[in-house]
């Protein structure tokens, strides 16, 4: 449904992804898996619009986007969580959860809004809350609740569980699985090689802006190149 | 200082500070939405005087008619500036700068066209409003009052705008965060471009106040922009709110300080305040609200 | 630094100096002359402005200030006092010094280029409303006048004369005012201050935590750069002899010196130099058409911004040079 071929990113001189594939189908959760600075949040900034490739094609649907403004996205059912949730700070929460459906029609936005509140009933006490005074667990299921206004069938997350307490990070993985379950298909992103591909249908592990392996999730896990430097485990030879 | 004294110099303080209220206002509007300082808004204020001299006075138009004739124009001014020489500068990574810059260019290019095109005389526009106001016992002409009256009555316009509606509600999310607002679908170039017309409207009805009293030439805006400029830094960066307050405390400011030195300081006494402020408070008096 | 100064700076220098010395002697006429002496007194100028704007990355844009107090600073010592211009030139830098540290205070504490902007700006316009209103003093905008020229000096039968109408002397003081300062600068800047600079320019946060006292250095920056443009106002005043608070920091004076930045290259050490004789020569040239001298200088500043950004300076060496840059980087990665 969403797929990356031949990505190429570029922050002034510097090269940043170097011919990136990747691939998401519907209903699927995938996880991009990658050390700090691999250029984990800079695939998702590059399907959602927000940085524009040097080359290669971004396309949903077979529809090519790479060209396309970020602003079309959402319409083709296709959103983000920003990095840090990155709410509205001094707007209400029911202000920026509503601010997702900017490219809707109000009746719908209307409908959508009651089925995320159903999802999230968790955010239903702060709606007349200011975003930006909500603690950070609850600031992310803002953030998640307004992605999920755009009535995505592609829902990008970028660091979903940064800053999260372990608790938290439970809650909102589960909210993943259970948006999941609704027919929306992810791809996020997450430095924790266990936890993203434990919860993940795919995953892809990305090493200074190249995808240096990709697979199922156990497939991911069971790798001796995950095991030895992301999970930390020696095998002994077999 | 007599209590009519004092009245007068309230009275007085409030009109100016209007002014610098409606100029500061659009300043950091557009500051607040794009972090752009715009050093032609000066010139959005002059152009708008000689759009209200010719509507007014050489084509004779109703006062109404020419006003929003004017402001109209200078919205599309203000949008085409936005468009043709500040947008594309947004994508350098210097472009601060570089705005800066370009703006101070067109300032004073703008400036000098004006020059060469209506001459150096001052021409002015007879008063919109005639009679004289009296308050106890300090008279006040109505034009005057007026002043105070309809940028009172344009800024509460405009921050109902923003607090109101969804074109506000677009550009409130702008401000706080481009990225996300551009996540959204919020087509964040066009809400700049519609930032900036607002912030012309607000230049340009500053200007048509002032025309009947001030004359209008090619400088007209250039002596209120750096007002405009305090007043924003004192309101604190980018808060509409701030700087409508931060416009009528400089009013008032300069308006007493009359009662203390001789009136060709008070220029000087307003930028020490300034300056005074931003060693105090470098996040100005007002801060904590954004647009 | 390679970007700053190009390779080999001191060499450039020296060829400026070499084709500076003989002009005096070349017996041109007055006139060229007095466009030549203007356009290294306004070098200077730039180049001071240019330490703080380009080097120090920081975006002040009220060094006219700086020039006003060089200027009145050295005229009312020399004028009041009887003291030698030769003397009060190196005072009115130092007072132009103390001033810089003066605003340099409040701006210190500021990371945010709007702020700086604007209150360098309104210091300038606090400056000039000063020497405005201080008519006991100043005579306001009637004009300080009554300025002493330098002194003659005497060498064996011939005695050099000063001040406008004297072009040869005068030229000369200009020449050597410029070449002098620009090497102290460069020896300056190319050492372990220079790179500080930079380090402060491009990585503020990165140069604080490595230990640069960014404090120290701004302040220290920000006076050199008020003192060397101080210096030119002074040598300015000496030179033709009335003063007007609008003349020296009004608006036109911020204009022409931040549109020959700018067209000369903003943060190239040599650029402002090359945008001053560019726009001093034009604007000489379009004398008899007062009038557009300010609509040139604002649409000049619109085409470079758009054009060429980096300015004549940055024109001819940039496109080798991004290539090198980008072939580096794709090795690093």
């Amino acid at each position: 449904m969403l797929r990356l071929e031949g990505v190429n990113v570029h922050y002034g001189a510097t090269r940043v992804l170097w011919d990136v594939a990747m691939e998401v189908g519907a209903g699927e959760i995938v996880a991009i898996m990658g050390p700090n600075g691999s250029g984990k949040s800079t695939v998702l900034k590059a399907a959602m619009g927000l940085k524009k490739p040097s080359s290669g094609v971004v396309s949903l649907d077979n529809e090519e986007l790479q060209n396309k403004s970020a602003t079309l996205r959402p319409k083709r059912g296709m959103s983000i969580v920003l990095e840090r949730r990155r709410l509205f700070p001094r707007m209400s929460v029911e202000e920026n959860v509503m601010l997702g459906a900017y490219t809707r029609k109000p009746s719908e936005a209307r409908e959508t809004f009651r089925w995320v509140l159903d999802l999230l009933p968790e955010i239903k006490p702060h709606l007349n809350a200011t975003a930006g005074k909500l603690s950070g667990g609850q600031q992310q299921m803002v953030a998640i609740a307004r992605g999920l206004m755009a009535n995505p069938r592609v829902l990008l997350m970028d660091e979903p569980f940064l800053g999260l307490s372990p608790a938290m990070v439970k809650t909102v993985c589960s909210i993943m699985q259970m948006i999941n379950e609704r027919g929306v298909a992810i791809l996020f992103n997450e430095q924790n090689a266990k936890l993203s591909f434990s919860m993940s249908h795919r995953g892809y592990l990305l090493e200074s802006g190249r995808v240096v392996l990709s697979g199922s999730g156990e497939e991911m896990l069971d790798h001796p190149e995950v095991r030895r430097v992301y999970l930390g485990i020696r095998e002994t030879a077999a | 200082m007599s209590a009519t004294q004092f009245i007068e110099l309230i009275i007085n303080g409030l009109i100016t500070g209007s002014i610098y209220a409606l100029v500061g206002s659009g300043i950091a509007l557009v500051y607040g939405t794009t972090r752009v300082l715009n050093f032609a808004h000066g010139e959005l204020m002059m152009l708008a005087g000689y759009g209200v001299l010719l509507f007014a006075v050489t084509l004779g138009w109703p006062v109404l008619l020419a006003a929003l004739a004017t402001i109209l124009i200078v919205m599309l001014l203000g949008a085409v500036i936005q468009r043709v020489t500040i947008a594309p500068l947004l994508k350098r990574e210097d472009w601060a700068f570089n705005v800066v810059a370009a703006t101070i260019g067109l300032s004073i290019f703008l400036q000098s066209a004006a020059q060469l095109i209506w001459g150096e005389q001052f021409q002015g526009v007879p008063y919109f409003f005639n009679g004289v106001a009296v308050i106890g016992e300090v008279r006040m002409p109505w034009q005057r009052i007026a002043i105070f009256l309809v940028a009172l009555g344009v800024m509460g316009l405009c921050a109902l705008v923003l607090y109101r509606t969804r074109l506000g509600r677009i550009i409130r999310a702008t401000a706080q965060d481009a990225e996300a607002a551009l996540a959204v679908g919020i087509p964040s170039g066009l809400v700049h471009t519609a930032v900036f017309a607002i912030s012309a409207a607000l230049a340009g009805t500053g200007a048509i106040l002032l025309s009947p009293l001030v004359t209008v030439s090619p400088w007209m805006g250039a002596s209120y922009l750096l007002k405009g400029f305090a007043v924003v830094i004192l309101g604190g960066l980018g808060s509409f709110g701030g700087a409508v307050a931060a416009g009528f405390l400089l009013g008032l400011i300069e308006s007493f300080s009359v009662a203390f030195v001789s009136t060709e300081w008070s220029n000087v006494v307003a930028f020490l305040f300034l300056i005074a402020v931003i060693w105090a408070r470098p996040e100005g008096l007002f801060a904590g609200r954004g647009a | 630094m390679l970007e700053v100064f190009g390779r080999r700076p001191y060499l450039v220098l020296l060829v400026m100096a070499l084709l500076l010395a003989p002009v005096p002697l070349l017996q041109l006429n007055d006139y060229i002359l007095h466009v030549l002496t203007l356009f290294l007194i306004f070098a200077v100028f730039a180049t001071g402005w240019n330490l703080t704007l380009g080097i120090l990355g920081l975006k002040t844009l009220g060094h006219h200030a700086f020039f006003a107090v060089g200027a009145y600073a050295s005229a009312m010592v020399s004028h009041y006092f009887g003291v030698s211009p030769w003397i009060t030139i190196w005072l009115a830098a130092l007072i132009a010094a103390l001033t810089g540290l003066l605003i340099g205070f409040p701006i210190l504490r500021i990371r945010s280029m709007p702020h700086v902007a604007i209150v360098t700006l309104a210091f300038a316009e606090i400056v000039r409303l000063v020497f405005a209103n201080l008519k006991e003093i100043t005579r306001g905008e009637l004009g300080f006048w009554g300025i002493p020229p330098f002194d003659p000096i005497q060498i064996g039968e011939t005695t050099i004369r000063f001040g406008l109408g004297n072009a040869a002397g005068s030229f000369a003081v200009a020449a050597i005012m410029f070449v002098g300062v620009h090497l102290a600068l460069l020896l300056l800047l190319r050492g372990r201050c220079g790179l500080t600079f930079l380090a402060i320019r491009d990585a503020e946060a990165a140069a604080e935590s490595l230990g640069v006292r960014l404090a120290a250095w701004k302040l220290f920056a920000f006076a050199i750069s008020a003192a060397v443009v101080g210096l030119s106002g002074a040598v300015y005043a000496h030179y033709v002899l009335i003063l007007t608070p609008t003349s020296v920091a009004g608006p036109e004076m911020l204009i022409s010196l931040l549109a020959m930045i700018i067209v000369g290259g903003v943060g190239r050490f040599f650029g402002p130099i090359y945008g001053a004789l560019l726009l001093t020569v034009t604007s000489e040239l379009l004398r008899d058409f007062g009038d557009f001298r300010m609509l040139l200088y604002g649409a000049l500043i619109i085409v470079f911004v758009f054009a060429a950004p980096a300015g004549i300076a940055g024109l001819k060496p940039r496109f080798s040079r991004k290539e090198t840059e980008t072939r580096k980087t794709v090795e690093a990665v």
